[in-house]
């Protein structure tokens, strides 16, 4: 007897098995911020084990430090994470000034805050638009991107460039170019009408941050994806040494701009944003939050930036005495740092750069651990990193 | 002895039986014995209200090698390594960098992701820069690193290959390359 069953008349004999399966996503995929390999183990939609695959985009910065003086290295800095290159190079090169004992003026160093700031309204709107963006939303990467457009124009109307300022020098800034005087080529100072220009964007990016709270974070099929989903516990994020906002939305109240100002952060009113539920969407609402503190800390660093020059004086040879800093500053993923030891020369010995990403993926294992595939996404998108400042 | 980051590093090397502290540049660090490396950090954290894992990297200390020089011998050079952990607080500023020895002949320490989940990676990393093992490692495999690739790239007698084409690019036109001899190169003219 040969004849066909039914489909529905064929017993199911077998158990369902889900034996484990190794798949592997990327190094080139849309949600990984870059190259960035991951060879997972699943056990059908649960995920038992992942491997992050780094270094397809590792430049030997630390080593390309060694050949190269203090004043070349700004450039390469600001290239480490290029989303936010300026607030990379601000603690180097305060790092160096520690070393000389030279002090940047005032002004100086209020340009450097906003500009910190602008960079990190830019970070923070790339995160709001690419993270809806993973998880099904296109409309907030438009309204994000257009707003974030502004802020570019703004800091490349100071610094003449979009993502890599190269805008420090040892003891103050660059003088901006092409502002000022319409009869001077260069001016020492920033663009003419710059603050103006400023308190138009910053009331847009105020508004858009409105916008998102409308689209986004009421957003029911949002809060379905990330509630609850991919929980950070403080002791956790403290042991990994996540920094930033990963590490506010789990409820530690640390923002190195209020415990170890290198900017005149102790002269500007503002809150630092902190979440207690450790998720993916208390990452998302912090950094919405740290946006519309930015745009507060810009709009009164523009009321309150002193007159004066742009550059102390530093001795024509830069003379870098033996010994050993570190300085850390807040970027807008966290806690960058640079430890430099000197033997003198006018090259470091030996630079170890400390980037925020570095230590904010390698939770990625420990987190994604008897996770859901769908959740995947999801969780790694939260944590906000740039491939570019986890491989260096 | 007034200032308060000094006070803070001697009594903290006191506490916990450092070898010698500096402090300089606002920047406190400790040197311990190799032996007690995990005993120290695990310490730190307990003790000292020390829990944030920043760091962890090397050093190496081979003076007589400048990068790009090209090194004839690189096994007559007389390295030395340091491993450095830095432990921070998440209350104040409180931070402490922590400095261990490990001689090139025997370049192994303890590892200490056993105490900080988070130092797996930067061991790693470490391990393949500086060619030093840390004992105990989970999985200790090359981090940034194709499989195959051989050498330690930040010890000192690692060539870099571009130095070694072109010593130093850009002579004719913007700067010499300074060294320790010629301290004036490449200033602005």
């Amino acid at each position: 007897m040969t004849e066909l069953m039914h489909r529905s008349e064929v017993a199911v004999s077998v158990e369902l098995q889900t034996p484990d399966m190794t798949l592997n996503i990327g190094p080139q995929h849309p949600s990984t911020h870059g190259v960035l390999r991951l060879v997972a183990k699943v056990d059908g939609e649960k995920i038992t084990e992942v491997e992050p695959v780094i270094g397809y985009m590792h430049r030997g910065y630390e080593k390309l430090a060694e050949v190269r003086t203090y004043a070349q290295m700004t450039a390469l800095v600001n290239r480490i994470d290029w989303v936010s290159g300026f607030a990379s190079e601000v603690p180097f090169i305060v790092a160096v000034e520690r070393l000389t004992g030279i002090e940047a003026p005032e002004r100086a160093q209020w340009i450097r805050l906003i500009l910190t700031e602008l960079f990190r309204i830019s970070s923070h709107l790339v995160f709001m638009s690419s993270y809806p963006l993973e998880l099904g939303a296109t409309t907030p990467l438009m309204w994000a991107l257009r707003e974030r457009e502004r802020v570019l124009d703004l800091i490349e109307s100071v610094t003449g460039g979009r993502f890599h300022p190269n805008f420090n020098r040892v003891g103050g800034v660059k003088p901006a170019a092409g502002g000022g005087s319409q009869t001077k080529k260069v001016s020492q100072d920033l663009p003419a009408g710059f603050f103006d220009q400023t308190r138009a964007a910053m009331d847009k990016v105020l508004h858009v941050c409105d916008e998102l709270d409308e689209l986004v974070t009421g957003n029911e099929l949002i809060k379905a994806r990330t509630v609850g989903v991919g929980i950070i516990p403080a002791d956790k994020a403290i042991e990994f040494g996540l920094s930033g906002p990963n590490l506010r939305a789990s409820g530690v109240d640390f923002d190195l701009r209020k415990v170890e100002p290198i900017l005149p952060y102790d002269q500007v009113d503002f809150d630092v944003v902190t979440a207690q539920g450790g998720d993916c969407y208390d990452r998302y609402v912090c950094r919405l939050e740290e946006i519309r503190e930015a745009a507060r800390i810009v709009l009164q660093a523009i009321d309150k930036i002193p007159a004066g020059p742009l550059q102390a004086k530093v001795p024509r040879i830069l003379k870098v005495p033996e010994g050993q800093v570190y300085v850390r500053h807040e970027n807008p993923k966290g806690e960058f740092g640079y430890y430099i030891v000197s033997e003198g020369s006018r090259m470091p010995y030996r630079l170890k750069i400390r980037s925020t990403s570095f230590s904010n993926l390698s939770i990625l294992p420990w987190l994604l651990e008897g996770q859901l595939l769908p959740d995947l996404v999801a969780i790694m998108g939260s944590l906000d990193f740039v491939l570019g400042d986890v491989d260096r | 002895m007034t200032d308060p980051l000094e006070e803070y590093t001697s009594s903290m090397a006191e506490r916990l039986g450092a070898l010698r502290w500096v402090a300089e540049f606002g920047t406190a660090r400790i040197y311990v014995e190799r032996d007690a490396w995990v005993e120290t950090l695990r310490r730190a954290r307990d003790e000292e209200g020390l829990p944030f894992f920043s760091w962890l990297s090397g050093i190496d200390w081979a003076k007589d090698a400048a990068v790009g020089d090209g090194v004839a011998d690189p096994d007559a050079l007389t390295e030395r390594f340091e491993v450095i952990c830095r432990l921070s607080s998440v209350v104040s500023g409180d931070a402490m960098h922590f400095l261990a020895e490990v001689p090139k002949h025997d370049p192994v320490i303890d590892s200490i992701v056993p105490v900080f989940a988070g130092a797996a990676w930067h061991e790693r990393e470490c391990h393949e820069m500086f060619g030093i093992d840390f004992r105990g490692h989970p999985y200790l495999a090359k981090l940034y690193l194709p499989d195959g690739f051989e050498g330690h790239p930040l010890r000192k007698s690692y060539p870099l290959l571009s130095r070694e084409v072109k010593p130093w690019p850009g002579t004719v036109d913007v700067e010499d390359k300074p060294s320790l001899e010629n301290p004036e190169a490449g200033a602005p003219r």
